[in-house]
């Protein structure tokens, strides 16, 4: 027997057929899932996913994982002890404290761009933004990378994104629209309220409106024009047509797609993700990573029934970042949680940041501004956790050593799941690209 | 103005019909320039013979004439921006005069779709930013409305772009909207660098963004160039006069980063005559807009037949460069010379394309050797704008709407449904290689639009054929055919679908049959593309 076969026979044929027979895949409720869970992620077949959890409007490094105790600067937030001893974190963000040895925090992260737009893109893509060349966004990057053959869902899945400040820093620039993301949740502003509609996939169902039988008819009509008409018009636009379509229709029938059915998890697990926005878009990505999806962003972009537009505290920081660090910690944590307890954190890399961070100084607002000079981004899951990578000086004002740019960052990225940051894609204009900037150096403390 | 013979009345299109009576009294008060049938169609044989010429050298066959019905659809939605409706179908497809597909063209041009489907075009060329960028966005309506009445005054090219660079609108429009036209310049908030790159791109049809941090790479366009340039936009007024006994060559910006000053030296290299009290921007807007200018005409023709065609002679379109050679110089000198020599007329320009027979070619390829899109041997396939689905579908489903000149822009996220216009979203790729997403796959399938335009219940169009009883099923199957296609169904199609109503389909009800033929019309490509 070869070595797969081998791994794969440790279930014993009869905990096979009792889980084909009870239909039980793609349900995430019995106690066999962890098992099947931890085959799967040994397997070397299985690929690595990615989480973003993307902070928009810059998160205060300050008052989440970089405090200045003592310091005029510091603010009103007290530190808290995390699981690993000399590691401190906000006092508001406890549960995720318990997962520090899990978790990397890079306080030395150091760009050029304090403008939302362009340092949304720099961040998001690994590049400054430039008129001739549209660079792909992380998701779109990195899902295309770790695709697999034949996968129903989409690659790339966008919950409740923010794009109204840089759309091209969202978007699949020059890998064409087959790697953009698929949205959810994408028109509820800043402080949308959470409904079980917020997140569907919209257009999913039929609503209804027809008998399976009629469905099936329409499609063979379709299909009857669609070969007359393309067979003799060959290129892109009806190729994709018919490509699309057909992935659109499987989408709709296939079980997979009930992974966007939140309703299917428990009233007390959709509680301790927290019934709002991100909350819910974090077990959103937790069910999707279980489905294989190779990258899933969160937006975190304000509060439930907030106007503000997120980490941008510009004014009244504390209680902003105080309610937004609950919001944060009860579906990052869960998040973490679940996917130890199936087994997937180990090839899961979660990647939590914003676009810059806030000034170290309080300003006469009670608030702070863009600060993309010294700033602190956290990876988890997929790295050797329980460590701070870089520091900045004792009043925040800058890097004291090790700094980290958006370049060295996504090669980081790259590495963590298993790529190689200087793999090149060919762009619309023939100049090849690497996946990260070929300056960019690897934070290699980080990497298993 | 006469409206043709082929313009019917239908509750769909009442909101039209009325802005179309609104537009022809506005320009019965305006003098229209005369018409020039001849010119254009004497253009249109020259572009001929130019594209065939190639074809003869190469050996290429190219593809067949396009039917009467492919080009109705195919000019309608180019210059109408919308599908015809099913009467203007019927009566244009009956119509025996040979000279009905320039009659079609002149009729298109002077009607209100013409005005609102390019005044989304120009907008999109001028102010692309207008669509992804919130910040921009807001000049998006002024400058619409703007271009509007420019286009219903078939104000000539090289007056609008004047009055753009400048800021200001001809002297004998400032009674009307003044905003909208500053759009081009506020959109960059004045920014020299910015307006030197878009200038050059959109107007000259160069790119010369590289350029504005080092000499370009592949291109011969140095630092030094771009900065000459952005010297013109510094918005500084002057007197000649005040320099008067000095040695002045002009005003000047810092090149950042260096340590020397950059004087306003145009693209070719060459400086205006300071001698007279002028602004930077009029002295940038005449040599633009200059007949002696070799890149406004040839960028502007360029930019149609790419529009058109699907691609230009050169492109991308705002790409002219030694590296980037056009694929027809001689032709793309033509057309700029012609351009020019009818005062930068942008409907004859429009007349001349469409009467040639290149431009008259069926997209079905009938030959390998066609795929070469430098060649024009056969029409491709090409995605309609946001716009353009969304009235096409609306006119198709009998979907009465107001007119909303304000769309396509993007909207604040913040609840609402999801449009059409929104879905189907400009992602800055070439027409002829987008690609269909999902998202639009499954709306298209099952969203509210669809939906109530498939069911007997809601939707008009559904409702007047089912229901009619002077058409048999055939009949009625030839009309949703017309409705949503804008062809009759080939005999292979009407047979079976004949059948398949008949049958009552898997609801057994005839009703519900037609219903499930409509949807398949409607999620077909050949619905959702140009062709």
């Amino acid at each position: 027997m070869s070595r797969s076969d081998e791994s794969r026979s440790s279930l014993s044929r009869r905990d096979w057929l009792r889980l084909s027979a009870g239909g039980a895949f793609g349900v995430s409720m019995s106690g066999w899932l962890p098992l099947l869970a931890a085959e799967t992620a040994r397997q070397p077949e299985r690929k690595r996913s990615c989480i973003l959890l993307w902070m928009s409007g810059g998160p205060s490094q300050i008052d989440t994982f970089d405090l200045k105790t003592g310091h005029p600067n510091g603010g009103s937030f007290k530190p808290i002890d995390t699981a690993v001893s000399g590691i401190q974190i906000s006092e508001h963000l406890p549960r995720i404290a318990r997962q520090m040895e899990h978790l990397a925090v890079i306080r030395s992260m150091k760009t050029k761009e304090g403008d939302h737009g362009r340092a949304t893109y720099l961040v998001r893509t690994g590049y400054p933004p430039q008129a001739a060349l549209k660079y792909p966004t992380m998701g779109s990057l990195l899902s295309r990378e770790l695709a697999r053959e034949g996968s129903v869902l989409p690659d790339f899945v966008s919950v409740a994104p923010f794009t109204g400040l840089n759309t091209a820093a969202y978007g699949p620039g020059f890998l064409g629209p087959k790697h953009a993301p698929l949205v959810v949740g994408g028109r509820q502003g800043f402080g949308g309220n959470y409904t079980d509609e917020s997140l569907r996939v919209e257009n999913l169902d039929g609503r209804g409106s027809v008998s399976l039988d009629r469905a099936d008819a329409r499609l063979s009509l379709l299909d009857d024009l669609e070969t007359g008409f393309t067979a003799s018009r060959p290129g892109v636009p009806t190729e994709s047509h018919r490509a699309v379509y057909d992935q659109a229709v499987r989408l709709m029938r296939s079980s997979a797609g009930r992974a966007f059915d939140l309703s299917e998890e428990s009233a007390r697990v959709r509680d301790a993700y927290g019934r709002n926005l991100f909350g819910q878009g974090c077990l959103l990505a937790r069910r999707l990573i279980e489905h294989h999806v190779p990258f899933v962003e969160v937006s975190l972009n304000g509060l439930p029934g907030g106007n503000v537009f997120g980490w941008d505290t510009h004014q009244n920081n504390f209680p902003s970042v105080q309610q937004l660090s609950t919001v944060l910690d009860a579906g990052w944590a869960s998040l973490m949680d679940d996917l130890k307890g199936r087994g997937l954190l180990d090839s899961t890399l979660i990647v939590w940041m914003g676009e810059f961070g806030r000034t170290p100084v309080i300003n006469g607002n009670g608030g702070r501004d863009h600060f993309p000079n010294a700033w602190s981004a956290v990876l988890g899951g997929a790295v050797r956790g329980g460590q701070c990578i870089g520091s900045t000086n004792a009043a925040g004002t800058d890097i004291a050593e090790r700094p980290v740019s958006q370049a060295d960052l996504m090669a980081t990225i790259c590495r963590a799941l298993g790529l190689d940051p200087r793999k090149q894609n060919l762009s619309d204009i023939g100049r090849p690209i690497r996946l990260a900037d070929p300056d960019a150096r690897p934070v290699e403390e980080l990497l298993p | 103005m006469s409206t043709g013979p082929w313009v019917a009345v239908s509750p769909a299109s009442a909101g039209r019909l009325g802005l179309t009576m609104l537009l022809f009294l506005l320009s019965a008060c305006v003098p229209l320039k005369a018409a020039e049938p001849d010119d254009a169609t004497a253009l249109a044989t020259r572009i001929d013979a130019a594209i065939q010429a190639r074809w003869q050298k190469r050996g290429v066959v190219p593809a067949a004439a396009a039917s009467d019905a492919e080009f109705l659809r195919r000019a309608s939605l180019h210059i109408g921006g919308c599908i015809p409706e099913v009467a203007t179908t019927r009566r244009f497809l009956a119509d025996p005069s040979p000279d009905k597909r320039r009659q079609l063209v002149d009729h298109l041009l002077d009607s209100a779709g013409y005005v609102v489907n390019y005044s989304h075009f120009w907008r999109k060329a001028m102010l692309p930013e207008a669509g992804a960028d919130r910040q921009a966005a807001q000049y998006g309506p002024g400058f619409e409305a703007w271009l509007r009445q420019e286009l219903t005054d078939n104000t000539s090219y090289d007056v609008l772009v004047r009055s753009i660079l400048t800021a200001s609108p001809a002297a004998d429009r400032r009674a009307r909207d003044t905003a909208g036209v500053a759009a081009f310049r506020q959109s960059r908030q004045n920014e020299a660098p910015e307006l030197a790159t878009a200038t050059a791109r959109v107007f000259l049809g160069v790119r010369i963004d590289c350029a504005q941090c080092h000499d370009h790479p592949f291109d011969t366009w140095k630092q030094d160039d771009f900065w000459s340039m952005a010297a013109f936009f510094t918005g500084i007024r002057f007197t000649a006069a005040a320099f008067e006994g000095t040695e002045f060559r002009g005003p000047t910006i810092a090149i950042p980063d260096q340590d020397r000053t950059a004087t306003a030296t145009f693209l070719d290299g060459t400086r205006p005559d300071w001698a007279a009290d002028t602004s930077t921007s009029q002295v940038m807007a005449e040599w633009v807009t200059s007949p002696g200018n070799p890149y406004f005409a040839r960028a502007t023709v360029n930019r149609l037949w790419g529009y058109f065609f699907g691609r230009g002679l050169v492109d991308p379109v705002d790409d002219f460069s030694a590296a980037n050679p056009a694929s027809h110089p001689e032709l793309l000198d033509l057309l700029a010379a012609e351009f020019v020599a009818h005062q930068y007329d942008l409907k004859f320009l429009i007349r001349a394309i469409t009467a040639s027979q290149a431009y008259q070619l069926s997209s079905v390829q009938s030959d390998p050797a066609q795929n070469d899109p430098q060649l024009f041997a056969v029409m491709p396939v090409q995605w309609l704008s946001p716009e353009q689905i969304s009235d096409s579908f609306a006119l198709a489903t009998g979907t009465r709407r107001q007119f909303t000149p304000y769309r396509g822009l993007i909207s604040i996220q913040s609840g609402g449904s999801v449009t059409l216009e929104s879905l189907f979203g400009e992602d800055g790729r070439s027409p002829t290689e987008r690609e269909v997403t999902i998202l639009q796959a499954l709306a298209l399938m099952n969203g509210n639009d669809t939906t109530r335009a498939t069911n007997l219940r809601t939707s008009r169009t559904l409702a007047a054929v089912a229901d009619a009883p002077f058409l048999n099923n055939g009949q009625k199957i030839e009309t949703l055919f017309l409705a949503a296609l804008s062809r009759l169904p080939t005999d292979r199609e009407r047979e079976r679908l004949t059948a398949y109503v008949e049958s009552g389909g898997p609801a057994q009800e005839p009703h519900k049959a037609l219903e499930d033929v409509f949807w398949s019309l409607l999620n077909s490509s050949e619905f959702l593309l140009n062709h």
